[in-house]
């Protein structure tokens, strides 16, 4: 017995029954009819099969492995003459594959109306997974965060009780100056000695301290909340947020200022977004700027910045002739505020689950 | 600062549209507020930041205008006609509070008459929002408007004594203004007084007294210097700003002290009549000490990073007023600020001047930043930690207010017994207490959710509590403030402890908990909890408990609620250890539960170390599956603790015998150590 695979033959060789039996000849023409009306008759009765049980009759009837009717074709095979063997096997195994297809089609149909039986509402609720949520005001923090490290600056904090040092003297806020005013500021009923202590009202005094502790090169990001006794409205909370960038290093320039809140403006905001510098005045720094960031078809003011004082510098005993730095602030609640458009900064601090949900 | 621009093309043509100077002024430093339509005029109200005093006058907007469009500034130079007699004999004047008004001086016009003011005059003041009084009041604010420098027009008449005395006001000093108001004053304020009394609150406002009326025919021009935080202090305390106080508050120019009553004189005779006494009645010493100042020459571009040539940079600065003392030469360029400009005595403030004017436009956005590596500090790590466990945990994160009121901080504080310090003014109505604990201010955040119906308000807020020095402390020694995670829940006592305990495994802290006695907790149902580490005494890090019934009624809450709090400052150690693979086992586990009756005031904690010490290496896990009581079937007073334990091995499958083993020796340890008996 040739192996197939020597022989070339179709497959149907192989199925061939070892043991000759004698086969009455037909004719090809005969084999090939047979085996065509077979394949009408079983595609159609497969087609349109409606229960397992006539599923299971059908395929018993064309493809039963003892007396199916391919397999009484099948042996009408040896009654063919050698030459016409091979085009009929090809029919024969052509016309076993379409059975065989339109048996594992009726099977498919009859399980997918199984399954549709058993099929779920899928819009039925589950029990909710209840995901809790960071404040919108730490979200907007991390942001900051986030994008201010890609740029090399490191996130800093320190005491929000304060002297008088760190919040006015260090960043030349002198004695006379109005932003010390008791009135404008939370001063604590007990001191330090004789150095009345307060609130910070500005993160620059962690700034202060870095500075004090640390040489150049430095690049830093001091946040946290800060204090100011303003009455409460729309606009406004005695108690905010601030994020302030401080970077010293020699050569630094207001070039190096603008490049980075561009950086950090078409990073936060998306896209290529410009800024502008308006002037103003700020003790700590000269020049002092208004940072505006185009958003929305708008300029936007986003906080103040400009190049460290020279005062400041000295007084964390840097010598200012060597180097140089900027810094800036971004009011939390304001960035905030607009990009989740909330009217009320007021609504931040009403811890209403329902707000709190929403981010 | 309202500006007409009808009355600025008196100083300069700037020969551009409104727009366009508005959009210039704003983009060298003067904020643009709004724009309106006055008549035939434009009122532009434009932002003065503190130190430019000079631009609340409408010469120093048109200087800047003048610097910014090339354009000629023209300043009027007064000389009003004298006549008459020495007005050394109408008035004397004395300061005796040199600190609070260095320099004051007074002219005399007799004779005016005193009427409706000229319609140029009513139409100006009409622009910049001044209501129009009569020709002397109108013009002592028109020229405090055009200059900066704030006059006042006393009646003459009305000076009692022919003397004016600069000095601090008797304490309950009683002071009717010209608005009509009496105000009591201070022993720190400064009065303009006659013989009798006060008849102006020094630059602050006049008296209603010695105003001008229409029977007024002498009168007295003041223009002098006072002290701004003195005339701060006056204005805020009696809630009393004017134009006036708002100015000295941000010290005029000390040159506009002679001219603007040089100018008023002028445009009364104009407008009133009446004839100028000779001379100045005057006291003290004018305050005026212009800056010399230094500009090195490569300075301007060491801080904004753009070369600007020196020839633009002494045009801007000329412009500005500055007087070239030394050219450019080999060294720095000195110069001399102009008498306007107290807040530029330093090179850095001169680099600011021209870099204003030059414009920031000019800076470039796109140097490049060198990359620098940076890691999140320990504290930050901790933070992050804590926060995402709670947040995966279903709760939401809060912020509350640091400072609260004296309701919420009477129960302890877990963190020291030093009171709560206090601040003033409140930072909200009646909440003066820095806060020691955060529990109560997110009870009173779970109440206010329950009050707008949604009871489900998990919360916890990563803060710091303020502690103040305990009495044996150095009174130097600073004052505590410990980073607090703080939680509620609803659930009871086990609902916090395990979001605490799992804030503290993602951490990788095992702590050990002991029933603790804190007012803010019920009794008996709270726990600190402690961290034991080698070679340290045990240190609390945290308390958790079920919320006392007085601690939940203060809120305003009537269902129970339990909480924890956690310092994450002695946690932040932990984020710095690393973590090193244990590898798992290839082996089977064995599961054997055990039922085991012990007394009822046996804590499991005892019973789960006896397991582990027990068991050792081969415990898996040790869990508490029920805990149940019945006095029939156990006897009273006893607890039956079910407990599966799953052992395995770290080097060969785990035989039947060895697990019986292991278990027969944990149920004996349990019976020595804690007296537990098997139940069958």
């Amino acid at each position: 017995m040739p192996s197939s695979s020597r022989c070339g033959r179709p497959s149907a060789c192989r199925s061939r029954p070892r043991s000759r039996k004698a086969v009455p000849t037909v004719s090809l023409d005969a084999f090939l009819a047979e085996i065509e009306s077979l394949r009408a008759d079983a595609v159609a009765a497969l087609g349109v099969v409606a229960d397992e049980a006539s599923l299971e009759q059908a395929r018993i009837e064309f493809l039963g492995a003892k007396s199916g009717r391919l397999k009484s074709i099948q042996k009408m095979l040896g009654g063919l003459s050698v030459a016409e063997r091979p085009a009929a096997g090809k029919h024969f195994n052509d016309a076993k594959q379409a059975i065989t297809a339109a048996l594992e089609a009726a099977q498919g149909r009859l399980a997918g109306t199984a399954a549709e039986a058993d099929a779920i509402d899928v819009t039925l609720p589950g029990d909710p997974l209840r995901l809790g949520h960071l404040h919108p005001i730490t979200q907007t923090i991390r942001r900051v965060q986030e994008i201010m490290s890609r740029l090399g600056f490191e996130s800093v904090d320190g005491p929000e009780v304060e002297d008088q040092w760190h919040n006015f003297e260090a960043l030349a806020i002198g004695a006379e100056h109005p932003a010390r005013d008791p009135l404008d500021n939370f001063y604590l009923a007990v001191a330090r000695g004789a150095d009345p202590l307060l609130l910070r009202s500005q993160t620059s005094t962690v700034q202060i301290r870095v500075m004090e502790q640390r040489k150049p090169p430095l690049r830093i990001v001091s946040l946290g909340r800060v204090y100011r006794p303003d009455t409460a409205d729309a606009t406004h909370y005695p108690m905010f947020h601030q994020v302030e960038g401080l970077l010293v290093e020699q050569g630094t320039t207001m070039a190096h200022l603008k490049s980075v809140l561009r950086l950090f403006a078409s990073s936060f905001l998306g896209g290529d977004v410009h800024v502008r510098f308006r002037p103003s005045f700020f003790p700590f720094t000269e020049p002092s700027v208004e940072v505006d960031m185009e958003w929305g078809g708008r300029w936007i003011e986003m906080g103040g910045a400009g190049m460290v004082d020279p005062a400041v510098l000295a007084a964390v005993g840097y010598d200012p002739d060597q180097v140089s730095g900027f810094a800036f602030g971004l009011g939390v609640e304001r960035i905030a505020a607009r990009r989740y458009g909330v009217a009320d900064i007021r609504d931040f601090y009403r811890n209403d689950v329902r707000f709190l949900e929403q981010f | 600062m309202i500006i007409s621009t009808n009355w600025l093309a008196d100083y300069v043509q700037v020969q551009t549209t409104t727009e366009q100077l508005v959009e210039r002024l704003l983009m060298s430093g003067l904020n643009h507020e709004s724009t309106a339509t006055v008549g035939a005029d434009t009122a532009v109200e434009i932002e003065v930041t503190s130190n430019r005093s000079d631009c609340l006058g409408h010469i120093g907007v048109a200087r800047e205008a003048a610097v910014l469009f090339a354009r000629p500034l023209h300043v009027p130079d007064p000389r009003p006609l004298e006549g008459g007699g020495r007005v050394a004999e109408s008035i004397a004047v004395e300061i005796r509070s040199a600190d609070v008004c260095p320099f004051y001086t007074a002219r005399v016009i007799r004779g005016v008459r005193v009427g409706p003011s000229p319609a140029w005059l009513v139409e100006r003041l009409a622009t910049v929002g001044v209501e129009s009084v009569n020709n002397v009041v109108d013009i002592t604010n028109y020229v405090m408007l055009e200059c900066g420098q704030p006059l006042h027009a006393f009646d003459l008449a009305k000076i009692r004594g022919g003397r004016i005395v600069v000095r601090r006001a008797a304490e309950g000093e009683p002071f009717t203004a010209i608005n009509h108001k009496t105000y009591t004053l201070t022993g720190q304020m400064c009065v303009i007084a006659d013989a009798a009394g006060p008849v102006a609150l020094a630059g602050v406002m006049g008296g209603a007294e010695s105003e001008i009326s229409a029977a007024t025919t002498d009168i007295v021009i003041e223009s002098a210097q006072f002290a701004p935080l003195a005339v701060r202090a006056a204005a805020r305390g009696l809630v009393l700003a004017s134009g006036s106080s708002y100015r000295f508050e941000r010290t005029p120019d000390p040159a506009a002290v002679d001219w603007a009553s040089r100018r008023a004189a002028a445009l009364i005779l104009d407008s009133a009549g009446g004839t100028l006494e000779r001379g100045v009645a005057e006291a003290g010493t004018l305050a005026c000490a212009p800056a010399t100042i230094d500009l090195r020459a490569t300075r301007v571009q060491e801080v904004l990073g753009i070369d600007i040539p020196s020839e633009r940079q002494q045009a801007i600065l000329t412009g500005l007023g500055f007087v070239a003392v030394k050219p450019l030469a080999d060294g720095p360029s000195r110069w001399q600020a102009p008498t306007w400009r107290r807040d530029v005595w330093r090179e850095i403030d001169l680099v600011e001047e021209i870099a204003r004017i030059e414009g920031y436009d000019k800076v470039p956005e796109d140097r490049p930043i060198t990359a620098r590596p940076v890691e999140l500090s320990p504290r930050e790590q901790a933070i992050r930690t804590a926060s995402a466990v709670l947040v995966a945990a279903g709760m939401c994160e809060a912020l509350t207010r640091s400072v609260v009121s004296v309701a919420m901080e009477v129960t302890q504080s877990p963190w020291g017994a030093a009171p709560p310090l206090v601040v003033s003014p409140a930072l909200v109505r009646g909440a003066d207490r820095l806060r020691r604990t955060l529990l109560p201010s997110l009870l009173e955040a779970r109440a206010g959710n329950v009050a707008v119906g949604a009871p489900h308000a998990e919360l916890f807020e990563v803060a710091r509590g303020y502690i103040g020095r305990d009495s044996d402390h150095r009174p130097d020694s600073p004052i505590q403030e410990p980073l607090l995670v703080s939680l509620v829940t609803g659930g009871a006592f086990t609902a916090a402890k395990v979001r605490a305990e799992a804030v503290l495994a993602r951490l990788g802290v095992a702590a050990t908990y002991r029933p603790i006695d804190l007012d803010l907790f019920a009794r008996g149902r709270s726990a600190e909890i402690l961290l034991e580490r080698p070679g340290q005494p045990a240190e609390r890090i945290g308390v958790v408990g079920e919320f006392s019934a007085a601690a939940l009624k203060a809120a305003g809450l009537d269902t129970p609620v339990s909480g924890a709090e956690l310092r994450l400052d002695r946690l932040e150690f932990a984020v710095g250890i690393e973590k090193k693979l244990r590898r798992p086992s290839d082996f089977p586990a064995v599961e054997r539960d055990v039922n085991l009756v012990v007394d009822d005031a046996v804590a499991w904690g005892h019973v789960a170390a006896a397991v582990s010490e027990t068991a050792g290496d081969l415990l898996e896990q040790c869990r508490l599956v029920q805990v149940w009581k019945d006095a029939d079937r156990l006897g009273v007073g006893k607890k039956s603790l079910v407990i599966s334990l799953r052992l395995r091995s770290a080097t060969g499958t785990l035989s039947s015998e060895d697990a019986n083993r292991t278990v027969a020796a944990v149920v004996e340890a349990c019976g020595r150590q804690v007296g537990a008996v098997l139940r069958k």
